[in-house]
């Protein structure tokens, strides 16, 4: 009973925090310097054709007119036109979102099979050699820190540049064909995952570091219980919380589009889009991205907290107040 | 007479910043099956780390410079390291200070009683330890997690895990520091009765010199990284020969008879860096000779008890 009210306060407040979010970006978009007149139109327009395309798009309006016109369709599922191509923008979003949406698969499955088992060996291994430490410091750190441009526009210039069996961009959507699509999405999948690998690693090996020397390891240790053993049974679940904290902030920030990735490989996904709509002022676009972006991290952040939740159960009883 | 334990002049050094402390300055201690023997020190005395090296369970920071750990024949400085591993499993049980966070606070109790059994622990062999360690609803706390449980409960778990592979020998470090005054006494009749039906031998560390007299056949009183005293716990209570140890006694509440005063001991003990020049209590021994400074004390040994002390050859010389 109690649970529930929990999940219903988390709901609530996550329509009202949506709600907010759309007010805000609907006023900040239409506070950016220049309306979507001036940019479609150029600077030698007309005052006369300005208007004309101001009122086309009913920009004339009051601005709280606008988002109550806007809210009403919204609710329903219409996020309105893309003023640029004219097409709804579902339509438009339904074509990037699997682009980034497969990004984004490919660099959280990277963090979970490659970042997370990483992260658990270097610091089971971290009192043996210090050389191997030192090793895995200097790696993890040059991941972090690479700039993604720096590192995508290397690996470009390397497979453009000698054959070496995949092709730089040219994006072939997966249901055409899957073989071509994942070589076109092997290159930037891969530059994008370095990142991601190198944080998650990084932070699984801070949190398997902190449980390694809590009293219940030495007991396990003291029962002759094997490592192996060791790091399944009693490790990594007590490790979890912050591995599946920065899995999630990694999961917002592929699914918010990997802008420059997508440029660097020329993918149609969802970053470059908001980018360009923000450029072009083609507000409905900018609206619906933006809170697609709240959603996404609403969402995580509450499987996050149920994920938590189901994992220790010290974190589900405080976050959800219970007594027991 | 062949030990179950045989530890000879072991010393051990943690590192530590850019120097080394030395935690055990060639300590000596044999224990023969089913002896109970407690353990008696200020903290920094070493017999944490002497029970430790029991079970090879020193951390990273600490090295063995020098001699040797013999458990049922085994040199566990030696052994590989999945013969220790067998060691551990089948000959010893371990029990620590802080009882709530020796479990996992991801797990049902149920659950890691079961990971303790030898094979396969079933939910009924489950429920029998948890009795066998008198915990009044064993259902309800094979259901329950640690934090939802007394330290008290927690620590009778923990000892149904170390109990849980009947071990030879049972090293308990402070089982009840961390518990209220009043469980103390019940958590130690668990453990005392449980090894006494198994015929496990007890190594009780404590810092409690009457609690340990009171259960304990022997007692062994560490000082400095060595064993300074040993023998039959009546005999070392009631008739000390080493300074610390009558010290130890004076400075005991309820020792002395009313109307007479508590003596502490002056100074604090020794942070050792390397050996000890002479014995490591003459700069707060009242008795101190001028040799005991410059030269390590010999063992002197007299009907099963050693000493560690210069005065003891005179004292025993006195027969007194």
């Amino acid at each position: 009973m109690r649970l529930f009210s929990w999940w219903l306060r988390r709901a609530l407040s996550a329509v009202v925090t949506l709600f907010l979010v759309s007010i805000l970006i609907f006023t900040a978009s239409r506070l950016m310097p220049g309306g979507f007149a001036e940019v479609v139109l150029g600077p030698l327009a007309s005052p006369e054709q300005k208007a004309e395309v101001t009122a086309k798009y009913g920009l004339d309006e009051s601005i709280l007119v606008q988002y109550a016109r806007w809210l009403g369709t919204a609710l329903s599922g219409d996020f309105g036109i893309s003023m640029i191509s004219g097409e709804p923008v579902t339509t438009e979003f339904g074509l990037r979102l699997p682009v980034t949406a497969q990004l984004a698969l490919f660099g959280i499955g990277g963090a979970i099979l490659i970042g997370v088992p990483l992260g658990v060996a270097t610091a089971v291994r971290a009192g043996r050699r210090r050389g191997g430490a030192a090793v895995g410091r200097l790696l993890s750190g040059l991941g972090v820190s690479v700039p993604e441009f720096v590192l995508g526009s290397v690996v470009v210039f390397l497979f453009s540049r000698f054959a070496l069996g995949l092709t730089v961009g040219g994006y072939v959507p997966f249901g055409a064909d899957p073989a071509g699509n994942l070589q076109s999405m092997l290159l930037p999948a891969a530059v994008l995952s370095v990142f991601v690998i190198a944080v998650t690693a990084r932070t699984t090996r801070d949190a398997v570091l902190t449980v390694l020397v809590e009293p219940y390891i030495t007991a396990s240790i003291a029962r002759g219980d094997r490592p192996a053993f060791i790091v399944c049974r009693h490790v990594l679940r007590n490790a979890s919380i912050p591995i599946i904290t920065v899995l999630s902030t990694v999961s917002a920030y592929l699914l918010g589009g990997a802008v420059i990735i997508e440029y660097l490989f020329n993918l149609p996904g969802m970053g470059t889009y908001l980018v360009q709509a923000v450029g072009r002022r083609d507000y409905a676009v900018v609206q619906a991205g933006v809170l697609l972006a709240a959603v996404v991290f609403i969402v995580l952040n509450m499987v996050t907290d149920a994920v938590a939740g189901v994992l220790d159960p010290r974190f589900g009883a405080a976050a959800k107040g219970r007594k027991q | 007479m062949t030990h179950l334990v045989r530890i000879e002049d072991l010393v051990v050094d943690y590192a530590s910043g850019d120097g080394s402390v030395r935690a055990l300055d060639g300590a000596e201690l044999a224990i023969g099956a089913g002896e109970t023997v407690g353990i008696v020190g200020e903290s920094g005395s070493g017999k944490s780390t002497l029970g430790a090296a029991v079970g090879g369970l020193l951390p990273g920071a600490a090295t063995v410079a020098r001699g040797s750990v013999v458990v049922a024949d085994h040199e566990v400085n030696t052994l590989r390291p999945n013969e220790l591993r067998a060691l551990r499993r089948e000959r010893l049980g371990y029990i620590f200070q802080e009882p709530i966070g020796s479990l996992d606070p991801t797990m049902r109790i149920g659950k890691q009683v079961a990971l303790a059994l030898p094979g396969s622990g079933r939910r009924a062999d489950v429920l029998t330890h948890l009795e066998r360690v008198r915990l009044a609803d064993p259902a309800r706390v094979a259901k329950a997690y640690p934090h939802q449980l007394s330290g008290g409960m927690a620590q009778r778990v923990a000892i149904a895990m170390a109990m849980a592979r009947e071990p030879e020998i049972l090293i308990a470090d402070e089982p009840t520091a961390a518990l209220d005054s009043q469980i103390r006494a019940e958590v130690l009749d668990v453990i005392f009765t449980l090894a006494a039906e198994i015929g496990t031998t007890i190594l009780w560390l404590s810092h409690d010199l009457p609690a340990v007299a009171k259960r304990c056949r022997r007692v062994v009183v560490m000082y400095g990284g060595r064993v300074v005293e040993s023998g039959s716990a009546h005999a070392v209570l009631d008739m000390p020969w080493h300074p610390y140890t009558s010290a130890l006694v004076r400075a005991v509440p309820g020792a002395v008879a009313e109307g007479e005063r508590l003596v502490s001991i002056k100074g604090q003990p020794p942070v050792l860096t390397g050996a000890a020049e002479g014995c490591a209590f003459a700069p707060r021994c009242p008795d101190a000779l001028s040799t005991c400074s410059v030269d390590r004390p010999p063992v002197v040994s007299v009907h099963e008890r050693d000493v560690l002390c210069h005065l003891a050859g005179q004292q025993v010389g006195v027969s007194r």
